[in-house]
């Protein structure tokens, strides 16, 4: 396979990075190993032959060596840290949803996990295992999609409400106390809710935003929103609002955003110091399915650190930095490895991409009021919801802000096919990146789904962009030119 | 999701698109891509073709994702010279009402400005008396439907229901009055094989309902856009005209992407095939509709739940496949013992 081909002529790695990225691997494979514990035996047992999917996440030291591999220094060790960390909030999370059901509320990846958790619920993001699976193991949710299909989703949804939904139907989704979900992202993860509240039988809360969320009058109707799904919330479960534990995970999420926003200026630097995972991935996680934890603080904090160490040494993450690339849409999961194949294949370095660039980051603590309209401007202006339910605007400042404010010299526009929202912009895209003279790399593949287009599929269309557009060949040996 | 007694108001003549003669989207194909909902594809053809010049104006209602990048590449290729997006809360309820409601005085202050017409709420009133005379007559004619034999197919009952889309309302009610009378008195008909219901995502082109009726069946009821139910129940006065379609436009409508309603409208399908005595109900939904494709997963297997044969299909806008289709229907037929 062209990806272990050329991982495998990968620079060797130094003595320290080897050594951190050792332990972050026994790190990882303790934060695994816990989870037997704190389950139990009995639950372990009956949640394994319950939840098949627990075997695929299991592997996840899988993704930290592929990750890993190929890349050197602070960078190497940033990725290690990072995924060790990432195993342990996936843990945590799993073993949450597993032996806390009447505390775990099933929600959609755009409703703020803040509120849940300062009601002392435990969030379970519906989405999470479509997205998590396939970046451990690429034919993971295929399975899943088929059954969604089966049962009558029509093929060209999006691949991630059909495998959540597939997921749903073979009886493997942990049965939350209740749902929240809202109409956002899009009309496809809209609309899995219903097939999810009629099999799950729970009760479910929507949230309603705007389409145009810009407004002032859209940031007070969707605070009145979240106002609302606090009264549902007190009313369905046991929970109680506790203002004070939503002001110390605000002002956590604004230490963590801080630190984050002082990473995105040392990301400007040529040569960046940091690129792909610890740039989106700590985002991702820290920022989306788990905001607002000490943990989270500290991995944007160690993030900034390694950028800060590389940057005053005058290196960049890559061993030669050719290009720059802003990436739009989310990565895809069923060939994580790209950025990672890409570095060092042509020497790119995804200096930021869709779904870490936000705007109105800091959350004011002042009273729940001012607390509830910042978290209601952070989830519409946010990524995804002001792309997909603004007008198309949102879609292309965004773009061309973050591509000309990190000195991209092209743009990688991941064109999943069942994101008819981004597909409907594509025309567009083509002439304004034309006007501006931007090179763009459209790539087709299905999110989830390798089955539509191959992991060695995408790299060809990488090459090929490279070869034609760029006007160079491979480089597979750390930027030493082959053609 | 756009009311059109706004968009009748001072003058003013409403058309709802539709572009059934599009025989291809190679263009439109180039910007919203081939696995966008084809409805809107041969709306940007048409476009794309100035074959749009006669209007004044479009509005559009933040309905699905599909509109709501017609609208973006509208301004982009074809830019019209007034354009405005409706934006519809996906709920009901008090907050999403006044919200609506301010959206739609919004509205009518631009349009007064653009077209220099009056839409003050006593001119929006005499729209909607204008709308609803129209509207009840509509719905008497799609009444006869109910008895066995129908008075009229649902082929030509969708005919009306096209023409009323793109007729001025003053014209169409006389129209409407002597159709009326005439179908009063033409009840010989022979039973029909099967009493049939047409749920789903838009159908502006009669034809299709003719190729479902020309095995034998009739369509007697409807729920789909462009259809009857709920589209002609009529619009209430009050006091606030804006206020009160902003509350009708959101409790009675019947689309998928009002989000908390998927219970209401399994009922309201209930309750029609009681009324009308369906035998059987076809769902179809365009395809690359996520609204009417997901949905239709959900509502197949509570019909069949129900105990209500089903026959869920997905269509090609613009024609296509008739063969194909009336094989299914007529397989769908015999599934019944009809």
């Amino acid at each position: 396979m062209p990806v272990i081909s050329s991982l495998s002529k990968a620079k060797p790695h130094t003595l320290r990075s080897r050594a951190v990225t050792g332990a972050c691997r026994v790190a990882s494979s303790a934060s695994i190993a816990s989870l037997g514990f704190r389950l139990g035996p009995w639950l372990s047992w009956r949640s394994v032959r319950r939840y098949p999917w627990l075997k695929v996440l299991l592997r996840v030291n899988e993704l930290a060596a592929r990750l890993t591999a190929g890349r050197a220094g602070f960078y190497q060790e940033a990725v290690a840290l990072l995924l060790a960390n990432v195993t342990a909030s996936i843990v945590d999370s799993v073993q949450g949803a597993l032996a806390m059901p009447q505390r775990t509320v099933l929600h959609e990846d755009l409703v703020p996990p803040e509120i849940l958790r300062a009601m002392g619920l435990h969030p379970w993001m519906a989405e999470f295992l479509g997205m998590v699976l396939p970046m451990v193991d690429p034919h993971a949710v295929e399975g899943y999609i088929d059954e969604a299909e089966n049962q009558g989703i029509p093929a060209d949804s999006c691949s991630l409400p059909k495998a959540t939904l597939g997921l749903t139907l073979c009886g493997q989704m942990p049965r939350p106390r209740a749902v929240v979900t809202s109409n956002m992202p899009c009309d496809g993860g809209m609309m899995q809710y219903v097939l999810l509240e009629r099999e799950l039988g729970v009760p479910v809360f929507r949230l309603d935003v705007p389409h145009d969320v810009s407004s002032d009058r859209a940031v007070h109707y969707f605070a009145g929103e979240l106002m609302r799904l606090i009264r549902w919330l007190e009313r369905h479960t046991s929970a109680r609002m506790d203002w004070d534990r939503l002001r110390a995970i605000c002002e956590e999420r604004n230490r963590a955003i801080e630190a984050e926003l002082d990473l995105w200026d040392l990301l400007r630097a040529r040569p960046a110091p940091l690129a792909a995972e610890p740039v989106y991935l700590t985002h991702l996680m820290y920022t989306v399915a788990e905001p607002g934890t000490p943990r989270g603080t500290r991995m944007f904090r160690a993030m900034l650190q390694y950028a800060l160490r590389n940057h005053e040494a005058g290196l960049g993450a890559l061993a030669e930095e050719r290009h720059r690339a802003v990436l739009w849409n989310p990565p895809p999961m069923v060939f994580i490895d790209l950025f990672n194949w890409a570095e060092r294949a042509h020497g790119v370095a995804m200096v930021m991409d869709m779904l870490t660039f936000h705007h109105h980051p800091f959350v004011d603590t002042r009273t729940p009021r001012s607390m509830l309209e910042d978290l209601a401007r952070i989830i519409m202006q946010g990524p995804m919801a002001r792309h997909t339910r603004g007008p198309a605007e949102n879609f292309f400042g965004d773009l061309f802000h973050i591509a000309e404010r990190f000195s991209a010299d092209m743009i990688w526009l991941a064109g999943h096919v069942g994101c008819k929202n981004t597909q409907a912009l594509v025309g567009m895209l083509r002439e304004r990146c034309r006007m501006r003279r931007i090179p763009l790399l459209i790539i087709d593949y299905d999110l989830l789904d390798p089955r539509a287009v191959s992991p060695a599929d995408i790299q060809g269309q990488v090459d090929r962009f490279m070869e034609t557009v760029m006007g160079e060949s491979r480089a597979d040996f750390h930027g030493t030119r082959e053609g | 999701m756009v009311p059109r007694p706004i968009l009748s108001a001072g003058g003013l003549f409403p058309v709802r698109l539709r572009s059934p003669e599009v025989m291809g989207t190679p263009l439109a194909d180039t910007y919203l891509s081939s696995v966008t909902c084809q409805y809107v594809r041969a709306l940007l053809e048409l476009a794309m073709e100035d074959r749009f010049s006669d209007l004044d104006g479009w509005v559009f209602a933040a309905s699905c994702d599909h509109l709501r990048r017609l609208a973006d590449n509208l301004l982009h290729v074809a830019p019209p010279n007034f354009l405005h997006v409706l934006d519809v809360p996906h709920r009901v309820g008090e907050e999403a009402i006044t919200w609506l409601a301010d959206e739609l005085r919004n509205l009518c202050v631009k349009m007064e400005h653009q077209f220099g017409v009056d839409l003050s709420d006593e001119a929006l009133t005499k729209a909607i008396w204008r709308e609803n005379e129209v509207l009840s007559r509509l719905e008497r004619i799609g009444r006869l439907r109910r008895d066995d034999p129908p008075a009229l197919f649902g082929t030509d009952f969708h005919r009306l229901l096209a023409a009323w889309q793109v007729t001025p309302p003053a014209w169409f009610a006389n129209t409407l009055g002597s159709l009326e009378n005439a179908l009063d008195s033409s009840t010989d008909r022979p039973p029909a094989r099967a009493r049939l219901m047409v749920c789903g995502s838009q159908i502006d082109q009669p034809r299709w309902i003719e190729v479902v009726e020309s095995v034998g069946t009739v369509i007697v009821a409807d729920r789909f856009c462009f259809g009857s139910i709920p589209g002609l129940e009529p619009w209430p006065v009050g006091v606030d005209p804006i206020r009160s379609m902003a509350e009708w436009l959101l409790v009675g409508s019947a689309c998928p992407r009002m989000m908390e309603r998927f219970d209401s409208r399994l009922e309201r399908i209930q309750q029609v095939v009681r009324e009308y005595r369906v035998d059987g109900v076809v769902v179809q939904s365009l395809k690359f509709c996520d609204l009417w494709g997901i949905e239709l997963a959900a509502l197949t297997r509570a019909l069949r739940e129900l105990g209500i044969p089903v026959l869920r299909l997905e269509r090609e806008y613009g024609g296509g496949g008739e063969g194909q289709l009336r094989t299914r229907v007529q397989a769908f037929l015999e599934s019944m013992g009809r």
